[in-house]
């Protein structure tokens, strides 16, 4: 019997390796949000990320860098933007004041660089140069200067991972600036689009797209996107809505962590809902 | 030892920098070759079916690690696609495989195969279909792989640098 298993095992063995090693994948696959294995991706991610830092700021003078000109341009619109803004603000606050309304608006912005990146048609990830030791938490929003990139999903002590919006595991809860329209945001692999929006609501080609006060993993009003597409489905009932990010995801580098966490007060309501229902 | 266990896991890091991040620099549309695949269909090619599935396991795990993405799925992909590399493993072939361009066919094979099973482990969008993940998960990653292949061609071929 023992020859037999013996003589099966070095007959066999590429095959008996292939399976052991694929349930062992699979499994830790399975497993890959538990606790233990953040921790070990972690401890991984702290050493080797700094190895890519270098390599990065190596790299980096390969990469597009944009022209003062462009930048004296964006300027000089920033500041009439920003004064138009300004008019605006006072007027807001003095209606705010009058309706007793509370200003949730400012978050604090923590400076981020992209060290390196997981580039797939699906599994679009970053990582970028801080972390928990400059208070990055796992939830944040990130954004660019055009705006939002992801949501910050790891945390080591001076790295993190982002899980941008090329990535198809995430799902944003998102409005249309001009009619309100709600609806889920996500990733087909090549666009992002906003699928079964009613063809009776009003969605126009250009509308601007940002997240919306339903979403439960982003502060509302942050800008993401422009309408580009609408299509119908087959029976002519719903929308399919494609989006054109207002950031080139693929080629950020400089990235801004906004400093909030989804409001624990909103989850334990919406947890009391559930339970209710 | 040194050439069958430590050498690849040498030649690992600086391959995993420049995956994470020279690649993206290059990658077109978001479709980008996969260097440590290379080395790993490489080093089956040389040694065999049973040592590609265990180097693709355990290369698949750094680079799980070091890429931030979820433990397992390159694992997986690269422990199937050795495993499948390892086919083509043939003693008395080792530099007709690996020193002409049957190595880029190869590499394009089996990395279209990697890149396939990556997506299909990791998506986890029931609205992707098969032909979008065959064709742009799938082949032409693993074609644009291949090119990565063509230097190894050219330059390993007599001088053993690997």
């Amino acid at each position: 019997m023992l020859k037999f298993l013996r003589r099966l095992a070095a007959d066999y063995k590429e095959y008996i390796l292939l399976i052991i090693l694929s349930v062992i994948s699979l499994t830790l696959l399975s497993k890959s949000e538990k606790p233990q294995a953040k921790h070990l991706k972690t401890f991984a991610l702290g050493n080797f990320a700094l190895l890519s830092e270098i390599t990065n700021s190596l790299t980096s003078i390969f990469k597009r860098d944009i022209s003062l000109d462009e930048l004296k341009h964006e300027n000089a619109q920033l500041m009439l933007e920003v004064n138009r803004m300004r008019k605006l603000r006072s007027e807001n606050d003095e209606l705010r004041e009058m309706i007793a309304f509370r200003d949730t608006s400012r978050y604090p912005l923590i400076p981020a660089k992209v060290i390196s990146k997981l580039v797939t048609k699906t599994q679009g990830n970053f990582i970028i140069n801080r972390g928990s030791s400059d208070e990055i938490k796992k939830g944040m929003p990130v954004l660019s200067e055009k705006g939002l990139i992801g949501l910050i999903m790891d945390v080591a002590d001076n790295y993190s991972v982002v899980r941008t919006l090329n990535n198809s595991n995430l799902n944003i809860a998102v409005t249309l600036q001009r009619t309100n329209v709600d609806g889920i945001l996500s990733y087909d692999g090549k666009n992002l689009v906003i699928k079964d929006i009613p063809t009776t609501y009003d969605v126009q080609v250009g509308d601007r797209v940002e997240t919306s006060d339903f979403s439960s993993l982003f502060p509302p009003a942050i800008p993401i996107g422009v309408v580009v597409k609408k299509e119908s489905n087959v029976l002519g009932l719903l929308h399919i809505i494609t989006i054109t990010p207002f950031a080139d995801i693929p080629a950020e580098n400089d990235l801004f962590v906004l400093k909030v966490l989804p409001s624990k007060q909103i989850n334990d309501l919406e947890m009391n809902l559930l339970k209710q229902n | 030892m040194f050439d069958n266990i430590i050498k690849p896991v040498l030649i690992f890091i600086p391959l995993a920098l420049i995956q994470l991040t020279v690649i993206p620099m290059i990658s077109i549309a978001g479709i980008a070759p996969n260097l440590i695949f290379v080395l790993i269909a490489f080093y089956t090619l040389k040694n065999g079916q049973a040592y590609g599935i265990i180097l693709g396991f355990f290369l698949g795990f750094l680079l799980d690690l070091f890429s931030g993405g979820l433990i397992g799925a390159f694992m997986f992909s690269f422990t199937i696609s050795a495993f499948i590399a390892g086919y083509f493993y043939n003693e008395n072939k080792i530099e007709l495989n690996t020193e002409t361009f049957f190595f880029l066919l190869i590499i394009f094979i089996c990395g279209s195969l990697n890149a396939f099973i990556y997506a299909a482990v990791s998506n986890s969008n029931p609205d992707i279909n098969l032909f979008f993940l065959i064709l742009e998960e799938g082949l032409l990653p693993g074609l644009y792989t291949s090119l990565f292949g063509l230097p190894m061609v050219i330059f390993t071929s007599k001088k053993g640098i690997l």
